[in-house]
């Protein structure tokens, strides 16, 4: 709606215009009324003074006219004649000059036609006839017609009607100035009021006109106002209500707020962009967050972020998408000036491309697939180097907006992925520094780790060699007397190595001795009991049978007892030589399988294959340890079986030593058991479980005895596993001996490995021999410390103040440890301990003695130099223990 | 992997296969080093010589696990950071009805009975339950005792005196054959168990958090591995405590602490 403009300036203008025109109309109507007033009294003025001077002019050729007759009479000059008829010719024209002259004024008229009509008597009464008598040179005529009464009379006549005229007329002028003056009074009259008027007009113009214009500005302002109250939301325009000056204010204000929208929709995207790349620590982050606020602002549909390859700098690559519909779209990686985005890195500055007739490429959306109309191709720079790049497009074309958003994000985004790659780079560095710092700190952890073993080591070490000297003094003084024991023990030895020689030779003697009569009571008893003859009643036979039965156990006793005492009399004899143990079995079955099927019990003897052959042993004495076992076995159970085994057991290394082949010979049984505490005993000779047994089972107990002697002869030793009630299994080692046994070969003890604490030794007599100075003004408790403290071996210095305790001090160097009382007399306990540590240097403990409640004694106690504190009343064992961390060695400090 | 690597490999895999024990994430370079030191004492050519060995001699087994043991520890190590506690952290968990501190890697229990003197003297023992844990339990036993070495409580004393102590040390302890014994009533705050930080899970909740030179010994997945547990393990609002070289910064969790004092390490769960 286009209005036709006017403009302020032009509304100023034309209402100046117009009281300016105003004030022009009533100038020149005043001009034209002064001109005319002007005039009319000019034409007063210039008619009086024609008027007059016609007049006088009129009178004087008049009064010439008839002066000149006079003189031309008395004189008859000529010259005078000529003077008459040069005004006689004259008046007329005066008079009809004044006559026309007067004739405006038409009522004087008759007035001034009264003196021409004088003046035309008075020449033709007078002058006419005079001069007609002059030309006829008539002298009396002359007189006669001058007649001089006549003639004066007509003159004075004419002179008052002159002045009659003049007066007239004087008074008709002043009663038109009269009238000249009402009409200007009038005048200044009407003046002063067109001059109000002009003012009331301007008055109300100015007004109207500055209304018109301060309405628009307050409205402009208010909409201002508005706009500023509504802090730019929404886009509010001002509205121009006229077509001025204003409407280009408010135009120009509307293309600044445009402006200023524009730019703030800038900044705030910028500062919105900004802070959401904020705190991103990542750079690929970082990409995907720019592309998604960016194409989110930028309309665009499509984005890739590329980043400097750390390896390859001419590389960049692919970090981050945005709104890609496959994930393998979008090139994975590019070099410098491969292409247009390559191009773009190359030069260093954004390159954007408008689809062309083909299109660049397709979006996929749920909607189908739309044509990318615009790219954009942003480098990211920081100090000039293309860092990382960014490609956007968009369907719509960018506008002026994005493209300056675009950019300022752009220069910004350089700055942070340098500090983002700085941040890593510092946190990498931090990191590794944190590392190496705990690396330090474990090793430092660790070297006082070995140093305290060391340290332990040390100490124990020292606390065994202590030990170790202590005992070796002892042990000196006991090896002198043990020197004499063992004199008289190897004495006393030798003595019993004989009786016990004596006693096993007695043994075999009395056995062999006992064996010779023993025989013939067989042989006899024998032949007793075959009855023979049948001579023998059957109780008879019954007695002969027992007699040979009993004297077969004698017999078998007595042997046993040989066997045993010839062994520990170390008289056996021992013979190695090659064997088959394959044949064992048979043997051992055809001899106790009757026996096993009188008791109906199982007999099973095997052998594995592994067996060594040959086997290099006595077999006299191992058949005889088979036998006691298996006959012991048979013996001691009731029911089930007995099972025999010969196997190659495992050979350990300490079975190695001795013989690389082995056997191993078990019999079990499923006897009565034995019990755990007694399986020791039953090896020892004339054991058996208990009597009840003895009396049940028979036998004489040395069976086991004698096997356990005879399996350490042939370098081998026995074991047993049983359980009461479950039965029995005996196990015999026996090596392979061709060179025969070299030495007795102990059964080994599984070792239960076990740490044994070095038992460190303490005095525990911390107080022996140490001096400790006590200072207290208070001899009473002096007194009980002393007291205490010399019942623990110490040796006490007392000093009843400061002072005291400093020259105790000096005197006796050998102090180890103060007990010092913080209030006394003279130098106090503060005091002292502050000389003895700042003047004294020493450093020795010094454990304070302070009140229970005075934390701030305590504080300063320690401040002073204090080692610690004790407080009041004291409590002795706490004193005890204090004194005993103190007077302990110092530690060693570790690095 | 080179040789050694490989070596220790498999000496780790052996270890964890025969103890349970699982070395195998923790701090190799460490690692490393006992295992060099172990090899010289036992005079052994390799590391592979040394798994033989484990592997048949197990009382060398427990030599090499108590080697791996760092025990290192101190009463009111690093003062300031009890003195912190006494200042700044425990006048803060007053209110709580019960108080429960987990010491985690507690070793020979000079830090926990340091926690529990810091308790005493701020009167909170009563309504604390210290909870010390190491995995090896040789020290725990020796921990049980609460009894020190006399050369070791002087430096102590000291120790306590800039932690702040209010009373005489001397109060807390008796000397009997050449050791300090702690009160009874100190041993009994204080609940000694085995508990592996590697493989064991979290067990309760708690208030305060304090494990000191541990973490050093591990790799760092292993670090943040137990961070996690660090942090599953406190209440909301509980306390940290690390050693002085330890952080959690650059671990994933440390955002959710923030610092109450990051020169004594102490942090506090957000």
């Amino acid at each position: 709606m286009m209005r036709k403009r006017i403009g302020i300036r032009w509304k100023i203008t034309s209402g100046y215009v117009f009281l300016i025109a105003c004030l022009l109309v009533a100038g020149v109507f005043l001009n034209t009324q002064i001109n005319d007033i002007k005039v009319q009294r000019d034409e007063i003025i210039s008619y009086d003074t024609k008027m007059r001077t016609m007049s006088n002019r009129l009178e004087r050729h008049v009064l010439a006219m008839e002066s000149s007759l006079h003189r031309y009479l008395i004189t008859s000059e000529s010259r005078y004649l000529e003077a008459y008829y040069e005004n006689a010719g004259a008046w007329e024209t005066t008079y009809y000059e004044l006559g026309g002259f007067v004739q405006t004024y038409s009522t004087r008229q008759e007035n001034l036609d009264y003196i021409y009509r004088d003046i035309e008597e008075w020449i033709a009464t007078i002058a006419q006839p005079l001069e007609q008598a002059i030309r006829a040179n008539n002298r009396e005529e002359m007189i006669e017609a001058f007649n001089g009464e006549q003639s004066s009379e007509a003159i004075s006549d004419l002179q008052l009607q002159f002045t009659e005229f003049r007066n007239v007329e004087t008074e008709a002028i002043a009663n038109k100035i009269v009238e000249l003056d009402a009409k200007n009074e009038r005048l200044t009259i009407s003046l002063f009021f067109a001059l109000g008027f002009i003012a009331i007009l301007a008055v109300l113009i100015f007004n109207t006109i500055s209304r018109r214009v301060v309405t628009s500005i307050t409205d402009v302002t208010e909409a201002l106002h508005n706009i500023e109250a509504s802090n730019g939301k929404g886009r509010k325009r001002l509205v121009a209500t006229t077509n001025d000056e204003m409407k280009d204010l408010v135009d120009a204000t509307n293309a600044l707020l445009t402006t200023m929208e524009n730019r703030q929709w800038l900044q705030q995207n910028l500062a919105d962009v900004l802070l959401e790349y904020q705190g991103i620590e990542e750079v690929s982050e970082l990409g995907q967050t720019l592309l998604k606020s960016l194409t989110t602002r930028t309309r665009s549909v499509y984005g890739t972020f590329y980043m400097q390859d750390a390896k390859d700098a001419t590389k960049y690559v692919k970090l981050a998408t945005f709104a890609e519909a496959r994930h393998d779209i979008g090139r994975t990686h590019f070099h410098i000036g491969e292409g247009l985005i390559g191009q773009s890195v190359l030069e260093g500055r954004a390159l954007s491309y408008e689809n062309r007739e083909n299109g660049l490429r397709f979006i996929e959306t749920a909607l189908g697939d739309i044509q990318v109309a615009n790219g954009l191709i942003v480098p990211i720079m920081f100090e000039k180097q293309v860092v990382a790049v960014m490609e956007i497009a968009a369907i719509q074309n960018y506008t002026a907006q994005h493209r300056a958003l675009i950019n300022e994000v752009v220069e910004r985004v350089g700055v942070t992925i340098n500090s983002i790659q700085t941040r890593l780079e510092i946190t990498r560095l931090l990191t590794a520094s944190q590392l190496q710092t705990e690396e330090l700190q474990a090793q430092s952890e660790e070297l006082q780790t070995q140093s305290e073993e060391l340290q332990m080591q040390t100490e124990e070490l020292t606390a065994i060699n202590e030990q170790l000297e202590e005992r070796t003094k002892d042990a000196e003084q006991k090896t002198r007397e043990l020197q004499v024991i063992q004199v008289e023990l190897e004495q006393s030895a030798e003595q019993l190595r004989q009786s016990s020689n004596y006693k096993s030779e007695f043994l075999a003697n009395m056995s062999h001795e006992l064996r010779t009569p023993l025989n013939s009571i067989l042989i006899l008893s024998e032949m007793l009991a075959e009855n023979a003859d049948n001579r023998l009643e059957d109780e008879e036979l019954e007695y002969a049978t027992i007699i040979h039965k009993s004297g077969e156990d004698l017999l078998a006793l007595i042997n046993d007892i040989l066997d045993l005492s010839k062994v520990e009399a170390g008289k056996m004899d021992v013979w190695f030589s090659e064997t088959d143990l394959r044949e064992l079995p048979q043997h051992l079955e055809s001899m106790f399988t009757p026996v096993a099927q009188q008791k109906n019990l199982q007999f099973h003897v095997n052998i594995t294959k592994n067996v060594a052959t040959p086997f290099h042993t006595d077999v006299k004495r191992f058949q005889q340890i088979c036998n006691n076992l298996i006959s012991n076995a048979l013996k001691f159970t009731e029911e089930g079986s007995v099972r025999v085994k010969i196997t190659a057991p495992p050979v350990t290394e300490q079975m190695q030593e001795i013989s690389e082949q082995w056997i191993a010979l078990s019999v079990t049984d499923t006897g009565i058991g034995v019990e755990e505490q007694k399986q020791e005993l039953i090896f020892e000779s004339f054991q058996q479980v208990d009597g009840a047994t003895m009396r049940k089972y028979g036998g004489t107990g040395l069976g086991l005895s004698i096997c356990r002697e005879f399996t350490k002869l042939l370098g081998g030793w026995i074991t047993l596993q049983s359980e009461v009630g479950v039965g029995s299994t005996f196990t015999v080692y026996i090596p392979s001996l061709p060179q025969g046994l070299q030495r007795i070969v102990e059964a080994p003890i599984p070792r239960t490995p076990k740490v044994l604490p070095v038992e460190r030794v303490y005095t525990n007599e911390v107080f022996n021999g140490k001096t400790i100075l006590l200072v207290d003004d208070d001899s009473r408790n002096i007194f009980a410390l002393k007291q205490a403290l010399e019942q623990k071996g110490a040796t006490i210095i007392e000093a009843g103040n400061g002072v005291e305790a400093l020259e105790k001090l000096e005197q006796h160097t050998e102090t180890d440890i103060i007990l010092m009382d913080i209030m006394m007399p003279e130098m106090d306990g503060y005091e002292a301990t502050r000389y003895i540590r700042q003047q004294l240097q020493l450093d020795l403990p010094i454990i304070a003695l302070t009140a229970k409640a005075m934390k701030q004694d305590r504080e300063k106690a320690i401040a002073v130099g204090a080692s610690d504190y004790v407080t009041k009343p004291l409590n002795l064992e706490q004193l005890f223990s204090v004194l005993t961390v103190w007077l302990a060695k110092k530690e060693h400090h570790y690095g | 992997m080179d040789k050694q690597q490989l070596e220790l490999q498999l000496l780790l895999d052996a270890i964890y296969a025969l103890s349970g024990y699982d070395f195998r994430e923790y701090n190799r370079s460490s690692i490393l080093r006992r295992i060099e030191h172990r090899i010289r004492l036992e005079q052994l050519p390799t590391i592979t010589r040394l798994t033989a060995e484990i592997i048949h001699n197990e009382p060398l087994l427990h030599t090499v696990l108590n080697d791996f043991s760092i025990n290192v520890t101190e009463m009111f190590r690093d003062p300031l950071f009890f003195r912190t506690l006494r200042t700044d952290v425990l006048p803060k968990l007053a209110h709580l009805e019960r108080i429960r501190i987990w010491h985690a890697g507690c070793a020979t229990g000079e830090e926990a009975y340091s926690m529990a003197i810091l308790l005493k003297e701020q009167g909170l023992l009563e309504r604390a339950t210290i909870y010390a844990t190491d995995m090896n339990e040789q020290v725990l036993l020796r921990a049980k005792e609460g009894a020190f070495s006399l050369q070791k409580m002087q430096g102590y004393t000291k120790n306590y005196l800039l932690a702040g102590g209010e009373e005489a040390f001397s109060d807390y302890y008796k000397t009997e054959n050449n050791r300090a014994i702690f009160n009874q009533e100190l041993r009994e705050a204080i609940t000694f168990a085995q508990h592996n930080l590697v493989t064991d899970q979290s067990f309760q909740e708690f208030d305060m958090i304090l494990c000191r030179n541990v973490l050093i010994y591990f790799s760092v997945p292993l670090q943040h591995k137990v961070q996690k547990l660090f942090y599953e393990s406190l209440a909301r609002g509980g306390y940290l405590g690390l050693g002085d070289k330890e952080t959690i910064q650059f671990t994933p969790i440390a955002r959710h602490y923030h610092a109450i004092d990051v020169a004594e390490r102490i942090y506090q769960k957000s």
